[in-house]
């Protein structure tokens, strides 16, 4: 086990309903797997109890790895008063400075290292936001619609060349794109509303790599399954 | 066309607002009330003006009279032109000032015969006998007042020059003059005098005050005043407000009436203390009415024009007004 | 932007002077009340140097107030931007302090400090400071979570960066703080002239109010309002391009 949620009850403040009753999930292993559901139904609330950034008032999180899991999402904002190569040359710890470079330019973002976020695109402010933490040291990275605005070729070509680059990373993939995540988790965690019993519902997912064909039966059953599951 | 009307309507409004702000008409209605506008917080530089009021001299006369205090920001001057007051209570040099500057001003009574005015020192730093005295002194003046010029007079007629003597700059507070960096320090001889002279003698100092009419200078201090168009047209109410507030001003410095007037001023002035309140009635006394002196209200016209010249001579008007001609004549 | 505040003091102050003139001729008044076009020149020829030396040395205790008063705000409001007893503390005694008016305090001020310079600048510092302090506070105590996330997940959030952080992205808010406490520097320091000092404007116009020179007054109004156009156009130009260069 490398992840686990165990019996985590959590309501928000001033709220008399509890968002989650005795809780229970688990990732045992590293690799892309998924958090998915329909909005609403406590996705980034459950990273957030996650990563330490909110408390629940009952259960335990357990991680088997350094410190907490990184929790990245698609809202972020580098700060204006340098450029984006800039920041990134300095939260880039020295000894991933290599890794930086294959990151910049596998995320085709050599061309705007001079700029300011404020100047990017959405889908490069995506990009750029999601690169900073991949250069970090972690074992666990939750990725909260981290490519919402990235058009859907580039995300494809971002997801293989994470799952290349950090194969012994537990990665959480937040999406409300039923296709993507079928494609390129491995375990999909579907959430469900609060009235459903069992609230989280396991998926196995497709887990594609690159090079691979994806069966399209499979793939179309993973997704009906998921949709079923949701 | 409802447009214009409404612009009709709002320059209607504003022309009525502008000619209740300025033209106040409301004081000379028919229940004969007028209002009085003093010159200063009432204390006992204006005994007379509220032992008239409480005494009913006023009604006697037929008058009903707002007494209104005055401060550093009120000018009765202003205010008797803008209509806001009948009467009011200004010092020679404001009178002047106004008249240089074409108001329609008339001095109805000189209600001091002799200037307040004086320095305070102590006798065990310093000896002053005459202005010459003032050589190598620092000594407190407040710029652009009265007590400047009257200082630079004294100066100028002793022969001492500017550079001679250190002008200390007076504002709120007598520290400058306690801790000896001002030598000499102004004060009103009848209220601040009184009050700050029995504290220092209680303190076991020695105190003198330096009279600046004792050396001939001699500026004219509070007097009534009323406008132009006012003593012209209602000759007979300038008449009894006058009557009636003359005769309040002799009852008060009348030692027979010395519980009477000391009761007026202490409805208002309730921070003095009854011994500095008596105290202060008699050294107000003298300035009001000396034995064998002129009547209450007599109208020194050699002092006035003593006042001109000294504004003229220091630049504090920059023509001759002549102020001799708004001095009403007895 | 300098110029705009210049032409439009110039607007709201010629507008005046002829409501005054108006008022004047509507009612005949004379020059004691309200002075006339000479009498206005006459003082501007008078006094108008003399005004323009008196109002430089009011700007000059306004602007070492004022960059006091900004240094007091920020110190105060970084270390009372934080949730804790210590940054409540901190918030409510500056508020208690302000809660005293400074025209109250004033006298005592000059009585134990005397009516030079110290005084001035103190009295125009205490003015300005407390919006300013109240605006800092607000901004330092205001997380920008979009941004501070990622220093706080990484554990490189240090003070400083969440000062940096916080004053970047409010940078228009607090230029137009520190503009518009530029306005009460220079009232504090005029306030505490007229009151007790012996130089600068606030004195040229008290002198001027005990002589009933309403013209001397109104030349020193002019001089206060273009200086004060004049140093706000500055202010707001070097805050549009601190922000620039910042944003470069």
């Amino acid at each position: 086990m490398l992840l686990e949620c165990h019996n985590i009850q959590f309501r928000y403040p001033g709220s008399e309903t509890l968002l989650f009753h005795d809780l229970h999930l688990k990732f045992d292993t590293p690799g892309f797997h998924a958090l998915f559901g329909p909005s609403g139904v406590g996705k980034s609330s459950l990273a957030k109890i996650i990563s330490g950034h909110l408390v629940p008032e009952g259960g335990v999180v357990r991680f088997n790895g350094k410190g907490r899991p990184l929790y990245g999402y698609n809202l972020e904002r580098l700060p204006g008063w340098s450029s984006v190569g800039r920041h990134l040359d300095r939260v880039t710890p020295g000894h991933h400075r290599a890794l930086k470079e294959k990151l910049v330019s596998a995320f085709d973002l050599e061309a705007i290292m001079d700029q300011h976020f404020s100047q990017l695109s959405l889908g490069q402010q995506n990009r750029i936001n999601l690169l900073r933490y991949l250069v970090q040291d972690f074992d666990a990275l939750i990725m909260d619609e981290s490519l919402a605005n990235v058009d859907e070729k580039t995300r494809g070509h971002i997801l293989l060349t994470i799952k290349t680059i950090f194969p012994d990373v537990l990665f959480l993939y937040i999406s409300h794109n039923v296709v993507e995540v079928a494609t390129f988790c491995r375990d999909i965690q579907v959430l469900r509303g609060t009235h459903k019993s069992p609230r989280v519902v396991k998926v196995q997912g497709r887990d594609c790599r690159s090079g691979a064909d994806v069966d399209r039966q499979l793939l179309q059953n993973t997704m009906l399954e998921i949709m079923n599951a949701a | 066309m409802g447009i214009l009307t409404g612009r009709k309507v709002l320059m209607a409004l504003l022309c009525i607002g502008l000619w209740l702000t300025v033209v106040d008409i409301g004081p000379l209605s028919a229940d004969q009330a007028v209002s009085y506008r003093l010159k200063w917080l009432i204390n006992m530089s204006t005994v007379g003006d509220v032992y008239a009021e409480a005494q009913g001299l006023f009604a006697s006369e037929g008058l009903t009279v707002a007494l209104k205090p005055g401060g550093p920001e009120r000018d009765a001057i202003r205010e008797l032109e803008l209509g806001h007051a009948d009467f009011g209570v200004a010092s020679a040099d404001q009178v002047i000032h106004a008249l240089a500057k074409g108001s329609p001003v008339v001095v109805l009574a000189q209600l001091f015969q002799a200037n307040p005015l004086q320095w305070i020192y102590f006798k065990d730093r310093v000896q002053i006998d005459t202005p010459a005295d003032f050589k190598g002194k620092t000594v407190g003046v407040t710029f652009g007042k009265n007590d400047e010029i009257i200082m630079r007079t004294l100066l100028a007629r002793a022969g001492v020059p500017e550079s001679g003597v250190r002008l200390y700059s007076v504002r709120l507070d007598y520290t400058p003059f306690f801790s000896g960096r001002a030598d000499l320090w102004p004060v009103y001889i009848n209220s601040q005098g009184v009050e700050i002279g029995q504290r220092l003698e209680a303190a076991g100092e020695r105190i003198a005050f330096f009279n600046p009419e004792a050396h001939g200078v001699r500026f004219v201090a509070n007097s009534v005043v009323t406008s132009e168009r006012l003593k012209s047209e209602r000759p007979e109410l300038v008449e009894r407000f006058l009557r009636a507030l003359l005769a309040g001003w002799q009852s008060a410095v009348d030692p027979a009436n010395t519980e009477t007037a000391l009761a007026a001023v202490r409805q208002y002035d309730r921070d003095t203390t009854l011994e500095v309140l008596r105290a202060q009635l008699e050294a107000t006394r003298p300035l009001i009415q000396s034995p064998g002196g002129p009547a209450v209200g007599y109208i020194d016209i050699a002092a006035w024009e003593q006042t001109e010249a000294m504004m003229r001579q220091y630049g504090q008007i920059d023509r001759a007004v002549d102020v001799g001609r708004r001095l009403r004549k007895p | 932007m300098l110029l705009r505040r210049i032409y439009q003091f110039l607007m709201i102050y010629l507008l005046g002077v002829l409501c005054l003139l108006v008022i004047k001729v509507a009612a005949d008044l004379s020059d004691y009340v309200i002075p006339g076009i000479d009498a206005l020149w006459l003082s501007v020829r008078d006094v108008g140097w003399r005004y323009v030396v008196d109002v430089l040395d009011t700007l000059r205790v306004a602007v070492i107030g004022q960059v006091l008063s900004i240094g007091m705000a920020l110190f105060i409001g970084i270390l009372g931007r934080q949730a804790t007893w210590f940054g409540s503390f901190i918030k409510v005694a500056a508020y208690n302090v302000q809660a005293y008016p400074i025209v109250a305090i004033a006298p005592i001020i000059f009585i134990l400090l005397g009516d030079g310079f110290v005084s001035r600048l103190l009295i125009a510092a205490m003015i300005c400071y407390f919006p300013l302090l109240l605006s800092v506070v607000g901004i330092m105590s205001q997380p920008i979570p979009d941004v501070e996330h990622f220093y706080r997940q990484t554990g490189r959030m240090r003070w400083q960066l969440e000062v940096k952080i916080r004053s970047f992205e409010n940078l228009s808010k607090l230029t137009t703080v520190i503009v518009g406490s530029a306005t009460l520097a220079m009232a504090g320091t005029i306030v505490a002239e007229f009151i007790a000092a012996s130089a600068g404007i606030g004195y040229s116009i008290r002198i001027a109010l005990y002589q009933s020179d309403l013209a001397k007054i109104l030349v020193a109004l002019f001089m206060i309002g273009i200086t004060l156009s004049i140093y706000q156009g500055i202010l707001e130009w070097v805050g549009s391009a601190v922000k620039k260069v910042w944003a470069r």
